[in-house]
């Protein structure tokens, strides 16, 4: 369903992608890791959109078609998400007000109705229950005096209302403690089906004790050096990235 | 399309309310002179008392200058070129059925269909359209608690001792230049009384509207809530879209007597006149109320309309105990320009303000929040606080903060925070990322921007001016 | 008084513009003109709205030659030894009544100019004609009155890539059995990349009413620095009027702090232009009002280039009698993107006869920046207070401790011990705080 050729980026005369290759299909797991500065955030930052980088070559493709001239809100309505790293605040603006606008933006560009209140309102304590967080959350403003773990919950939350097709979580694991961690990816599980897809992005192996990946992938300076499956993911934990640098170079 | 570009297609709309109802009109020539505001006292079958403090309001309204201190320049005014009376001709009204026609499409056309308010909302709305008040239902349930809520014409009729008694109590004559014209001039407005102890069981509102081409508006509203009262008040104001600019110069008086509560809202959205400046509406309002022991007034404004906007709703906090509130929105679009902000005077001990103050400028507006927040000798304990925020969309608007703050007592407490900030990009890509587009995003951020000033707004209104916020800056949506 | 300074000047404009070119001769004419067009400004004047200058003006002050040297006045080190940082090694220039007093100085041209403005006027006519007047043409009527009738004041400039050594101590004394008003004006150029720190002190010595009208003007290249102290902690005759414009060009970095302790009136202007990108500001103010003080401080910071800082905080705490004026804006030109700007005022009032009015302002025109300000009045904060009785603390000194921590802010960024302990011991003083306790 997502499918990544040869995709050169950059950011103003930076060049951060240099050849990205990577394919998703329906109901498969990825995940990239890659030391700091690999180019993990540029990648997703540019599959959902964001205008500072100027794609130089390549194409991202959505079942097929090119998304690379869509605006960021018309990749969330073919069903991306991107789980950010940093959440941005909206002061004033209610989680619940958010989520119910968003969630109703993204229907009615699919042509559904929007979700009468009652509905609207099971769909969000479901998925209040499966992150184990409050009510009293939806009331609060929008990643306004989050601690760092609620704002990534809070990320989860709306993926779990906005239900994706294709999820990129953006290290969501950073900065996060245990608990916090197996609650986030309860929430990644509990949404994870034959439809839906994810690519999470991480610096550490240890999410993906949670989050088991069907395929591992190793960004080094703006390329996919290395392909394997889990198993990849403890070599790295071990040994760190140095061995790869030298068998790339 | 970059940002920039976008942020301007998205703040380019036009004047949804710019429509000019064709109806009959009783229509004044233009100029102004004794004689003039001998006829309209004539045509309104004043008393001589009135008359005469109309005339005395002239004769010292000759003698001042008018201000040029508010950070606006705009096309200064030639008072002889506009008619000081205009009425829609069949009047008598006392009950909406015999409304005109035209004038209910208009309300429609507004967006508030009387009938709807009515059932729903139970509001009381008493609607001013060029300076005459049209129609005022709900007057048999509020008669029921003794609230008067009638046109000040009838009020002179029907109440002058009240009128008498607490009229230019509050803004006297020689106030200001604008505060003396409207008190020679004013042809209509609103006058509510609260008995004591009563809390009025509805929301009243007035609705204002300019129709006639080349009048000024020259309202006149006086709220008087006796001991221990309570009455919310609202008020809206739009005007039709012409190339000439309309004059809108109102006085409210509000007088809130010993433990009595005034909560006082209104969404101002006179035409702003077009994308390049042309036409739209002078609002040069003076707005004040007198808070007597314990008594509370509060302000909420929310402002979106009018080409130049001059106007600070304050409070004199003159009992002790008393509480003075101003919450305020002010949007600038094209080449709008406001000076808005308030007074709070506190001359009471024990007395208390809040200013939360959200001003946006987009286009190549100007926004200004002027403020005084002053404590008196006497004011033990007096307490402020003041929150002023501005926003910017683009950078060919302005947004200035000139808060003036006097303290002479050493027991009281003032405390001032202002801050300038822009609609952050990370922002708008994020709320894009969950599948809003770029209009809907900036109306979210908007509205959660001004969220503390909204929520002061009574339900239906809230829901209004988020709108209006939205179509001031986007077009399309709402 | 007007009709007097305005003969002071077309008497004596030959001796003042004797060394000086025709513009030089013309912006002082210009400044005549404009003081004589405009008159002193009054409280109808925005500017002017909390501060009368009446008393500054009433006394009959004698107008001599604003030129000539002075014959009936003399100075030695021991009336001056305790108005300076002794501990300091520094350069020092030293006036009496608006005149350099060589004998009491110390300056130098040995790679660099620190000398007198008065020597200047024929030793560098070419530098005086690039920069005297040049940022001060749309300044108010004192400044003017300044331009017109100066003669003497510090005089730096200082080559590219040259970092001065040593500080310099800048006293102007007034003294004399009449009133005395002078003007003082100081000139510093500041090359690329070069360093320089002042430390400014204005002490009258007589026992009749004095006023000085001071006018600083300072341009800083790319990268250069410049600090500078001012200490007002004058007799209770005295008046001080004072109007400092710094020009700064890309990267330059300045930080003036003006501390205001004593005087009778003291009226202030700071304002500082940011002309290149990447400069920094930092200003600081700390007032101490008490009797019948009043304190008129006003400054501004115009952002005219993109990425520039500003950090101003002013503090103030008046006592019985005094009255404080605050009057901050940031003005941010559209092209000043990136602009971060930051001004906190905050004032203690302590005495139900004391007063404070502040306005600060922001004017914005730029849509990509960081601009706040906070200004509060109040009283010292009860709960810490009772928290500090709560532990033995005896109220006065609980109270002074409070008041101490709430001024130390303003003195951030004094670097020199000597200079720091000093300004400490005249606040506590002032504060009637026992040092030893100490924070």
């Amino acid at each position: 369903m997502l499918e990544i050729r040869e995709l050169y980026a950059s950011i103003g005369e930076k060049e951060i992608l240099r050849g990205v290759n990577l394919t998703v299909k329906p109901g498969e797991v990825h995940a990239i890791m890659g030391p700091n500065g690999s180019g993990k955030s540029t990648l997703s930052s540019v599959i959902a959109g964001r205008e500072e980088y100027q794609v130089t070559s390549g194409d991202v493709l959505w079942d097929g078609k090119s998304i690379l001239e869509l605006a960021p809100e018309e990749r969330a309505h073919l069903g991306l998400f991107l789980g950010f790293q940093y959440p941005v605040e909206i002061p004033g603006v209610s989680v619940s007000n958010f989520v119910k606008t968003a969630l109703n933006a993204v229907r009615a560009a699919r042509g559904e109705e929007a979700l009468d209140a009652s509905s609207m309102l099971k769909k969000m304590r479901e998925a209040l229950q499966l992150l184990e967080m409050d009510k009293g959350f939806l009331s609060r403003s929008l990643n306004e005096g989050f601690s760092g773990g609620e704002k990534k919950r809070n990320e989860i939350f709306q993926m779990a209302m906005l239900e994706p097709r294709l999820a990129i979580l953006d290290e969501t694991d950073s900065g996060l403690d245990i608990d916090a961690l197996r609650i986030v990816a309860q929430g990644v599980n509990g949404l994870r089906s034959a439809k839906a897809s994810f690519v999470v992005i991480t610096h550490y192996q240890r999410l993906l004790d949670y989050i088991i990946p069907d395929v591992v992938h190793v960004l080094l300076n703006g390329r996919i050096v290395k392909v394997g499956d889990k198993s990849l993911a403890y070599a790295l934990e071990e040994r760190g990235y140095d061995w790869i640098k030298k068998e790339v170079e | 399309m970059s940002q920039d570009e976008l942020l301007q297609e998205v703040t380019a709309t036009d004047y949804k309310y710019g429509f000019y109802s064709d109806i009959e009109t009783d229509r004044m020539d233009a100029g102004l002179s004794e004689d003039v505001i001998r006829r309209i006292s004539a045509k309104k079958m004043e008393p001589q008392w009135m008359t005469e403090w109309r005339l005395e309001a002239y004769r010292i309204w000759l003698e001042m200058d008018e201000p040029d201190w508010a950070n606006v320049n705009y096309q200064k005014v030639d008072f002889q070129a506009i008619s000081y009376y205009a009425a829609p001709v069949k009047k008598q009204i006392t009950s909406l059925d015999e409304v005109d026609p035209e004038l209910l499409k208009t309300f429609e056309k507004l967006g508030i269909s009387l009938n709807e308010q009515k059932r729903l909302s139970g509001v009381a709305m008493d609607i001013i359209v060029d300076s005459v008040s049209v129609a005022t239902t709900f007057k048999k349930t509020l008669a029921e608690k003794g609230v008067i809520f009638c046109s000040m014409s009838e009020a002179i009729q029907e109440h002058p001792e009240l009128v008498k008694k607490y009229l230019g109590t509050v803004i006297p004559r020689t106030d200001n230049y604008y505060a003396a014209l409207n008190s020679a001039v004013f042809t209509d407005g609103s006058f509510c009384y609260i008995p004591k102890g009563v809390r009025c069981p509805m929301e009243l509102s007035t609705y204002f509207r300019i129709n006639e081409a080349n009048t000024g508006q020259f309202e006149r509203t006086l709220i008087v809530a006796d001991e221990g009262s309570f009455v919310s008040y609202l008020e809206g104001c739009t005007a039709p879209q012409r190339d000439e600019n309309q004059l809108h110069a109102a006085v409210v008086e509000l007088v809130a007597l010993d433990h009595a509560e005034i909560k006082y809202s209104t969404v101002q959205n006179w035409y702003p006149g077009d994308a390049e400046g042309k036409g739209g509406v002078y609002n040069f309002v003076t707005k004040r109320g007198i808070c007597e022991a314990y008594a509370k007034i509060s302000w909420t404004q929310v402002e979106t309309g009018s080409a130049v906007t001059w106007k600070y709703p304050s409070c004199i906090l003159k009992g002790d105990y008393s509480i003075g509130e101003f919450y305020s929105v002010a949007l600038t679009n094209h080449h709008q320009q406001a000076d808005t902000g308030t007074k709070m005077i506190h001359l009471g001990r024990n007395t208390k303000s809040t200013i939360i103050s959200k001003g946006i400028s987009a286009g190549q507006s100007h926004n200004s929040y002027r403020g005084l927040v002053r404590m008196g000798p006497r004011a033990e304990n007096a307490r402020n606080f003041s929150q002023c925020d501005s926003l910017l969309m683009g950078d060919r608007c302005g947004a200035h903060t000139f808060p003036y703050i006097e303290v002479k007592n050493s027991t009281a407490r003032t405390e001032h925070e202002a801050t300038t900030s822009k609609i952050g990009e990370d922002q708008i890509f994020y709320c894009q990322q969950r599948g809003l587009n770029m209009e809907a995003a900036i109306a979210l951020i908007i509205n959660g921007y001004a969220k503390e000033v909204l929520n002061q707004l009574p339900m239906e209104f809230a829901v209004e001016a988020q709108k209006l916020l939205a179509i001031s800056l986007e077009g399309s949506v709402g | 008084m007007n009709d007097r300074l305005s003969a002071q000047y077309w008497l004596h404009e030959k001796e003042l513009t004797a060394y000086s070119s025709d513009a030089v001769r013309d912006r002082r004419r210009r400044a005549m003109e404009l003081f004589e067009a405009k008159g002193f400004p009054s409280q109808r004047d925005e500017d002017w709205k909390y501060s009368s200058l009446k008393p500054v003006l009433s006394p009959h002050y004698a107008l001599n030659s604003p030129c000539a040297a002075l014959e009936d006045e003399h100075l030695e080190y021991a009336d001056i030894k305790r108005f300076l940082v002794n501990e300091l090694d520094a350069y020092r220039v030293v006036f009496l009544n608006g005149r350099y007093t060589s004998w009491l100085s110390d300056t130098t041209h040995q790679g660099f100019d620190v000398c007198t403005l008065s020597s200047a006027w024929k030793k560098y006519p070419e530098t005086i004609e690039r920069y005297f007047a040049q940022l001060t043409e749309d300044l108010g009527p004192l400044a003017q009155l300044n331009t017109a009738l100066a003669w003497d004041g510090i005089y730096v400039v200082v080559p590219d890539n040259v970092v001065v050594d040593r500080p310099i101590q800048l006293l102007s004394f007034t003294s004399g059995s009449e009133p005395r008003a002078i003007q003082v004006r100081n000139l510093v150029v500041l090359g690329v990349n070069s360093q320089v720190e002042i430390i400014e002190r204005h002490q009258s010595l007589s026992d009749q009413p004095t006023w000085t009208n001071s006018v600083d003007e300072a341009y800083l290249a790319e990268g250069a620095q410049l600090r500078w102290v001012k200490l007002q902690h004058d007799g209770p005759l005295a008046s001080m009027t004072q109007h400092t414009r710094i020009q700064q060009d890309r990267s330059s970095r300045s930080q003036v702090h003006t501390i205001s302790t004593g005087g009778r009136f003291i009226r202030n202007n700071l304002d500082i232009v940011l002309n290149g990108p990447g400069a920094e500001a930092r200003m600081l103010g700390l007032t101490l009002g008490k009797g019948k003080q009043l304190v008129d401080h006003h400054t501004l910071v115009d952002h005219r280039a993109p990425n520039c800082i500003s950090h101003e905080n002013y503090k103030g705490i008046y006592d019985e009698g005094s009255k404080g004026v605050f009057n901050g804006r940031i003005y941010v030109h559209r092209e000043a993107q990136k602009t971060d700007a930051y001004q906190q005022n905050a004032n203690l009032v302590l005495h139900k006869t004391a007063e404070v009015n502040a306005k600060p302002q922001l004017e914005i025109f730029a849509d990509d920046v960081r601009c706040s300000h906070g200004c509060t009045v109040g009283q010292l904060d009860e709960d810490a207070l009772f928290y500090l009785r709560a532990r033995g603390i005896r109220e006065p000194e609980a109270r002074a401790m409070l008041m101490l921590a709430f001024a130390e802010d303003a003195l951030a960024g004094i670097d020199h011990p000597s200079l720091n302990a000093k300004l400490h011991k005249l606040i506590a003083g002032k504060l009637g705080v026992d040092l030893t306790l100490d924070l």
